[in-house]
């Protein structure tokens, strides 16, 4: 046994250099929402490919992968993190477990309170918040807060205690998660009912159901920052700012694959692609995977800068 | 692929293929195929003929992502006049529910308390069982969970409550009947191992989400089966020579099953009640994710944002429950078990 051991690995050390120079193993988080598939297989797409790697992608969502970070020390890539929901990522840049290597969406993810198009269409007055509370007939008098334990729904209920809907009657209800917010928007939709509530974008969902961003006002960013803590002493209104979104690697990593790091430092979407790639796949029915290679067919000059000389080299046959 | 791709050119069907070619998205394969271009190329593997398969040889087949659209459109377009018939048929769980939490949450902790303290009593006459649940309920209080302990209590009271109601009678159809019997266990299987948001999901289209029933019908469904198993096996197993006894005496179907079946099935019926609280009480950080109060919503409080004494006292907080559930339920069903009573 210990010799089929000892020759399995002995083979597999001769066919490693064959197939991955400088690269090994690689783990790579595969959030649960479809723009972080497509990076996840835009990235992998390049490792693989370009730098040779073996990649393994986990299914995860944010909290499990900082968990895991914390703990073990892996996935190695962490991409489409939502930092500002997630406390946790900050504690762990600062105690160095994480290093921070890109904005992988550049101009931010946007976040706020939406209604759906044909409710403005029909009364502009409901794409403010002002008319809204004038008239919460207009949205069906109810609020879709955000499940518990997320960031936005501390910020959304220090809003409401200075905006107090319930008093202007609007009934606020917490969800229990996101998909049941996520179904809500969809099952308003599909009987064209008016909703009024909380979510973001780049996502699927905004992707496949036109939304409208309700106006509640500019942003403050001390404002901001005092509705997102728990016990804030003067809540006020203010619009939420662009959220961070980034792509993370360990320590241990970037010091183990410093090009790899390069490469994921380097993957970054806008938000006018990342939406024309979501409104793609939407219209062609396509799986993630298939978002990623379209964009992959159609931004070659824009991919290619992010690679290094040698993984240009090897992926010259799609790039030319 | 070239495999099908050549058996469709030979069978002459290329010109039925190709008739109506829409563009359809490439997929990662054919830009690895394309990247690898020059190195070698794998022609003779043979893929499993499944839709996808096909559909690249031949663009007449549909795609696998067209029939699990088929199936959502179906759904869609039964949406209305399902919720036509089971949006009435399911108010009153909601009601009750609504009703249950209200109760629970007005009546002042001094009152509810001690009433549930004899009631445990009155149910179990333990003392040590009821000295345990009044300790449950003063910690409860003492680490201000006694709010969320007690929504979670009154939904799973309700649950439990409509489960019994609904899966006695169930069970003792299912006994009489072995066609019965070979309809409704496929279904209690199912039940067991759904996943709960793939109907959960679907019935938010039906209902509004803010309903209580949407998390009570996940509950339910979940937890009415082993009383269900248990009513069937129960009467199944009364003895043949207790029947023919009975049938000796001219006793009527009714009489049988009131007077003989039932009595001599409870101890299973109890076991089954029991199971059916415990395993409501498994559903309740689930049903949190569709909006439940209690004692799941700390629970997912403590993942999402890694605060891991929250999630572990409202983890423990829920193991509590479960143990004075199970006590009790226990003691009280053996006090009205008659093959219990020794003379």
């Amino acid at each position: 046994m210990k010799r089929l051991l000892l020759t399995s690995a002995f083979a597999m050390g001769l066919a490693a250099p064959a197939w991955a120079e400088s690269c090994g193993d690689v783990t790579i988080t595969q959030m649960d929402w479809a723009s972080a598939n497509v990076v996840t297989s835009v990235a992998k797409f390049l490792m693989e490919q370009g730098y040779g790697c073996d990649v393994t992608t986990v299914p995860s969502s944010t909290p499990t992968a900082l968990t895991s970070v914390a703990e073990t020390g892996t996935p190695d890539i962490l991409t489409e993190l939502w930092v500002n929901t997630a406390p946790a990522y900050a504690d762990l840049v600062a105690d160095g477990k994480l290093v921070e290597l890109a904005d992988v969406l550049s101009d931010g993810g946007i976040e706020g309170w939406w209604v759906p198009q044909y409710v403005v269409d029909a009364h502009p007055e409901a794409a403010t918040l002002d008319g809204i509370l004038a008239n919460p007939g207009l949205v069906g008098r109810r609020f879709d807060n955000c499940p518990d334990g997320w960031g936005c729904r501390t910020v959304n209920d220090n809003m409401n205690r200075s905006i107090d809907m319930e008093s202007k009657g609007i009934e606020v209800f917490n969800h229990g998660s996101g998909e049941t917010l996520a179904t809500a928007i969809a099952s308003a939709y599909a009987d064209q009912k008016p909703w009024f509530g909380f979510y973001w974008a780049p996502t699927a969902i905004l992707g496949k159901y036109p939304m409208v961003l309700v106006d509640v006002g500019a942003h403050d960013a001390e404002q901001h920052t005092c509705n997102s803590s728990k016990d804030c002493a003067e809540p006020g209104v203010s619009a939420y700012p662009r959220a961070a979104v980034k792509t993370a690697a360990t320590t241990d990593f970037q010091q183990r694959e410093p090009a790899i790091a390069e490469l994921m430092s380097n993957i970054s979407f806008t938000n006018d692609q990342m939406n024309g790639v979501l409104a793609w796949m939407e219209d062609n029915n396509a799986s993630a995977e298939e978002g990623a290679v379209y964009f992959l067919t159609n931004n070659k000059d824009q991919w290619s800068d992010w690679l290094n000389d040698d993984a240009r080299a090897k992926l010259s046959t799609i790039l030319n | 692929m070239t495999s099908y791709e050549k058996l469709f050119d030979r069978l002459g069907l290329r010109d039925w293929c190709d008739a109506d070619a829409a563009d359809s998205p490439m997929s990662m394969a054919q830009l690895l195929a394309q990247t690898n271009e020059g190195n070698a190329e794998s022609s003779g593997t043979l893929p499993f003929p499944s839709l996808d398969a096909l559909h690249e040889a031949c663009n007449a087949f549909p795609q696998t992502r067209d029939m699990t659209i088929s199936v959502e459109q179906g759904f869609l377009s039964i949406k209305d006049n399902l919720k036509f018939i089971l949006d009435p048929l399911t108010q009153p769980l909601s009601w009750i529910l609504e009703g249950a939490l209200f109760t629970f949450m007005a009546t002042p902790w001094w009152i509810l308390i001690p009433l549930l303290v004899l009631a445990t009593w009155l149910a179990t006459r333990a003392l040590s069982i009821t000295v345990f649940v009044a300790a449950v309920f003063l910690f409860f209080g003492v680490i201000d969970h006694l709010d969320v302990a007690l929504q979670t209590l009154s939904i799973i009271f309700v649950c439990t409550g409509f489960s019994v109601l609904l899966g006695v009678p169930i069970g003792i159809m299912m006994s009489r009947s072995d066609r019965m019997q070979q309809l409704m266990l496929p279904i209690l299987d199912m039940l067991q191992t759904l996943p709960s948001f793939v109907y959960l999901i679907p019935l938010i289209f039906l209902f509004s989400v803010t309903e209580p029933k949407l998390y009570g019908i996940a509950i339910i469904l979940y937890a009415i089966v082993p009383v269900i198993r248990l009513t069937d096996l129960g009467i199944r197993l009364v003895d043949k020579d207790v029947i023919e006894a009975a049938d000796a005496f001219g006793m009527t179907d009714r009489q049988k099953l009131y007077g003989v079946q039932l009595p001599l099935a409870l101890p299973n019926i109890m076991a089954g009640v029991n199971q059916t609280i415990m395993m409501s009480l498994a559903m309740v950080v689930i049903a949190s994710l569709v909006s439940a109060p209690g004692l799941g919503v700390l629970v997912l409080r403590g993942i999402r944002n890694l605060e891991l004494g929250v999630g572990l006292v409202a983890g423990f907080g829920i193991v509590l429950l479960a143990v004075v559930l199970d006590r009790c339920s226990k003691a009280a069903l053996q006090r009205i078990d008659p093959t219990h009573k020794t003379d």
